[in-house]
């Protein structure tokens, strides 16, 4: 609470939480994602074990409910797996992985799709119908289902998945960045660049880059957690990443088989993790989308 | 008394907490049929006030003083529901911008006949007929025809006229009318206002008319309320202000109005120049630049330019520009006038580079045709100032980087100079030395148009074009960079060509002159012969379409 009234207070502010003032749950998801972010980077310090290390592992540690009293006397605090995997420990790896695949796939796909999109503002005519209709192909397809079809061709792999989801992320970028990057080229201070004698790149990088870019990183949280997610559909259906670098997708799968005989931790754990991690980053997202947009601010 | 606005005081609520009194102690009466008008520049209040006799104000705002009488009835604490009952039905309401006006997706018959069954009791074919009837009133030619069309089948002129049709449709007492002329063209402005005037003295509805044209002030008011910052500075009878204004600010603001009639040297406003070091070495570094060339000689010519933008699929192409030709001399500034829709702006694309004329076109600087390959040098010997200023400078980089970029890009200044030289130049444009740092938003119209006027001078080019530099600016603001423009061309011999909409404006700037219209040149001259005896009947009606005053004895 008294964080809550210093925050709101007329005092300085760090600039970066502005839009959270007033707004407890977007504070709520912005520590989450904290401790989730720092769960996951510091996973090999904090974990109990390391979980895909086979020496490590002792098969008499099976299907151990959530704190129990393991063979060499440590606590499982979240229970452990079929192989005697510490479960919290698995979670804490499989963070890793699903973070890591989600914002490299969204930062190469946000690269390609803001340079693409700026491209076709630039260049106008055929490269921008080339360009627009690989958009309006990409899209036509739901992500996951595209995602699908391309790790059917390029096999399995934590950067083929990368690959595969970046994909489906460059096309909307490329749209938004467009759609804004049009409106500012009819602006004057495009035309006196022009008249001073710019070349392209530089207008394209220094003028048209940073006045069409707001939406996109505005969107890029919620782009960051719709990547986890499809990431954690592709693995749970056996198609994402490999059973050595398990994401929480494959751990959900990994206890599906024992759901039903009440064993429900092996799946239920990362399962929540997951809802826990997307949902922190969704509320922030949601927040910081509101805040860009005034007309959406709330009244009064 | 219809309206009595009694010690009227409003807050608008910031986004830090804090308020801020946007209008202060603000009284005003009118009586039925009369005009008021409420003048000042941008930012004065004056909308709000009209807002507020609506209940429009937004939730940020509140009446934190006074009273707004309605026939006696004080509207100030009324609640939405209340407003609701008297709008459009007892008030009325004219925007500046009669195409967002009106509803874009319905027909200009299904909005007039809306408001007349919600205000009245006709219904059906009573309802159409007294919307013919409110059309012709309006002076709407073809009013039938009218109903079936939509708002953008129309022009801006038309669109306002439906407007106040709708407006009296309910035979109110009041109508607010805000800037009501601003986004016409001054012909149109004319008859429209003369609309506007007799449907009030036909129908005896009061008017308040917020403007910041004085001209469209001496027309229409009986009285004038002169607004500075949210406060009344001077009110009167329009004559008594136009002609023997009491307080500085409203004297201020009459000699900051050009006239058609005669030509000054520069406008009775403050210019604070201070002459620094700084200020100095930034003139000097733009004299260096400037060839000693011989004033008189043609400096840019332009022959059978023509432009023809094509239609869509093969459609009729519109010929925006029809074999124009003229020649600029060096060191004079020339004049382009002429409606929205002339082509004035167009001609400026085309010398540019912005739009590819029509082949056979020629357009030479100093003797050497322009072509698209030398970009680059031509930057060098011609810039732009453009109209709106809130679009010219790039929003993400500072005013120093805004006005060095281009010049250290093409490798005019080393980049360790830069920033000395934008600071140097931010004060041959009147601005603090300090302003180099700050970002655009950080600025008023007036400053952004100093900075976009140093961006334009630091290519240190011969020739630069102003697109209407002054239009979307207060009037003593255009004042001050008039002057500026003046003082530039004074010290540094540019060459500029002008172009506006304004005649006066014109007359205050330009040695020689192009009247536009349709795409042609319909009368060229000396500014002061083509603005005091045109020749051509369109000069003459753009003349006489001029709002204007007896000034003699404003400006003694």
């Amino acid at each position: 609470m008294s964080a809550i009234k210093r925050l709101s207070g007329p005092s300085r502010i760090d600039p970066f939480l502005v839009p959270f003032r007033h707004y407890p749950a977007a504070i709520a998801g912005l520590v989450g994602i904290c401790v989730f972010t720092l769960a996951a980077i510091l996973a090999p310090l904090i974990a109990p074990q390391n979980p895909f290390d086979q020496g490590q592992l002792d098969i008499m540690n099976g299907l151990l409910p959530p704190m129990s009293e393991m063979m060499d006397g440590s606590v499982s605090l979240l229970g452990t797996d079929a192989v005697g995997r510490d479960i919290l420990s698995a979670v804490l790896y499989g963070m890793r992985t699903s973070l890591l695949v989600a914002i490299v796939a969204v930062s190469i796909g946000m690269v390609v799709g803001v340079v693409l999109g700026l491209v076709a503002v630039m260049r106008g005519g055929w490269v921008d119908a080339v360009i627009m209709r690989a958009v309006d192909l990409t899209v036509s397809f739901p992500g996951v289902l595209l995602a699908l079809m391309l790790l059917a061709v390029f096999g399995s792999g934590v950067d083929k998945v990368i690959l595969a989801l970046a994909i489906g992320i460059w096309a909307q970028n490329a749209r938004m960045v467009r759609a804004v990057g049009l409106s500012e080229m009819k602006k004057d201070y495009i035309a006196a660049a022009r008249i001073g004698g710019l070349g392209d790149l530089r207008i394209m990088f220094h003028f048209l880059l940073p006045n069409a870019i707001s939406p996109v990183l505005v969107l890029m949280p919620m782009a960051i957690s719709g990547a986890i997610v499809a990431e954690a559909t592709l693995s749970f259906l056996g198609v994402g990443v490999p059973i050595t670098e398990p994401s929480l997708g494959l751990l959900i799968s990994n206890g599906n088989d024992y759901l039903l005989s009440g064993r429900w931790w092996i799946s239920v754990v990362p399962g929540l993790v997951l809802v826990l991690m997307v949902l922190s980053i969704n509320v922030v997202a949601d927040r910081l989308r509101d805040h860009a947009n005034p007309y959406l601010q709330a009244r009064g | 008394m219809l309206l009595t606005i009694d010690r009227l005081s409003i807050a608008y609520e910031l986004a830090d907490g804090r308020e801020l009194e946007a209008i202060k102690d603000f009284s005003l009466t009118l009586e039925r049929g009369r005009i008021a008008g409420i003048v000042g520049q941008s930012g004065a209040g004056k909308s709000t006030i009209g807002k507020a006799v609506l209940g429009l104000l937004g939730e940020n705002a509140r009446i934190s003083g006074g009273r707004i009488l309605l026939e006696g009835e004080d509207i100030a604490g009324f609640s939405e529901r209340q407003f609701g009952a008297i709008r459009g039905k007892r008030v009325g309401y004219i925007y500046q911008n009669p195409m967002t006006a009106l509803n874009p997706v319905l027909s200009i018959g299904e909005q007039l006949i809306e408001t007349i069954e919600t205000h009245t009791d006709k219904r059906g074919t009573a309802a159409r007929s007294y919307a013919v009837e409110l059309l012709t009133g309006a002076e709407v030619s073809h009013p039938e025809e009218r109903l079936t069309k939509y708002p953008h089948q129309l022009s801006g002129g038309l669109c306002q006229r439906i407007v106040f049709a709708i407006a009296i449709a309910a035979q109110p007492d009041l109508i607010i009318a805000d800037e009501p002329t601003t986004a016409l063209d001054v012909t149109v402005q004319k008859a429209v206002l003369g609309t506007l005037k007799r449907l009030a003295a036909q129908e005896n509805i009061a008017i308040v008319l917020i403007t910041h044209d004085m001209g469209v002030v001496s027309q229409m008011c009986d009285e004038v309320y002169v607004l500075l910052r949210g406060q009344l500075v001077e009110r009167g009878p329009t004559m008594q202000i136009i002609t023997a204004p009491q307080e500085r600010y409203t004297q201020e603001l009459m000699a900051a109005i050009p006239s058609v009639e005669q030509r000054r040297a520069r406008f009775d406003v403050l210019d604070a120049f201070e002459e620094t070091p700084g200020r100095q070495r930034g003139i000097d570094y733009l004299r260096a630049g400037t060839v000693a060339l011989a004033h008189g000689d043609t400096m840019l010519a332009i022959s059978n330019l023509s432009k023809t933008f094509t239609g869509e699929k093969g459609g009729a192409g519109f010929k925006a520009l029809d074999s124009v030709g003229f020649a600029v001399r060096r060191g004079e500034t020339f004049g382009i006038v002429g409606e929205s829709g002339s082509g004035k702006s167009t001609i400026g694309r085309a010398i540019l580079g912005l739009v590819h004329p029509d082949p056979g076109a020629i357009i030479a600087l100093d003797g050497h045709p322009i072509g698209q390959e030398n970009r680059q040098a031509l930057s060098r010997k011609l810039q732009c100032i453009f109209q709106d200023p809130y679009a010219s400078l790039n929003p993400r980089m500072d005013a120093g980087t805004n006005i060095t970029y281009g010049i250290r890009a093409a490798g005019l200044v080393p980049r360790k100079h830069a920033q000395r030289l934008a600071e140097d130049l931010l004060e041959v444009v009147g601005l603090p030395r300090a302003a180099a740092t700050k970002m655009p938003h950080a600025f008023s119209g007036g400053e952004r148009q100093r900075i976009g006027i140093a961006r334009a001078l630091a290519y240190r080019p011969g020739l630069i074009f102003c697109d209407e530099p002054t239009s979307a600016l207060d009037v003593t603001v255009q004042a001050e960079i008039l002057n500026l423009m003046k003082e530039l061309q004074d010290s540094l011999g540019l060459t500029l060509v002008f172009v506006s909409h304004d005649l006066a404006v014109v007359r205050q700037m330009c040695d020689s002159v192009i009247v536009m219209r349709a795409g042609r040149i319909v009368e060229e001259g000396p500014a002061e012969q083509v603005l005091t005896e045109p020749a051509d009947p369109y000069t003459r009606q753009l003349l006489s379409a001029m709002p204007r005053f007896l000034r003699s004895a404003a400006a003694s």
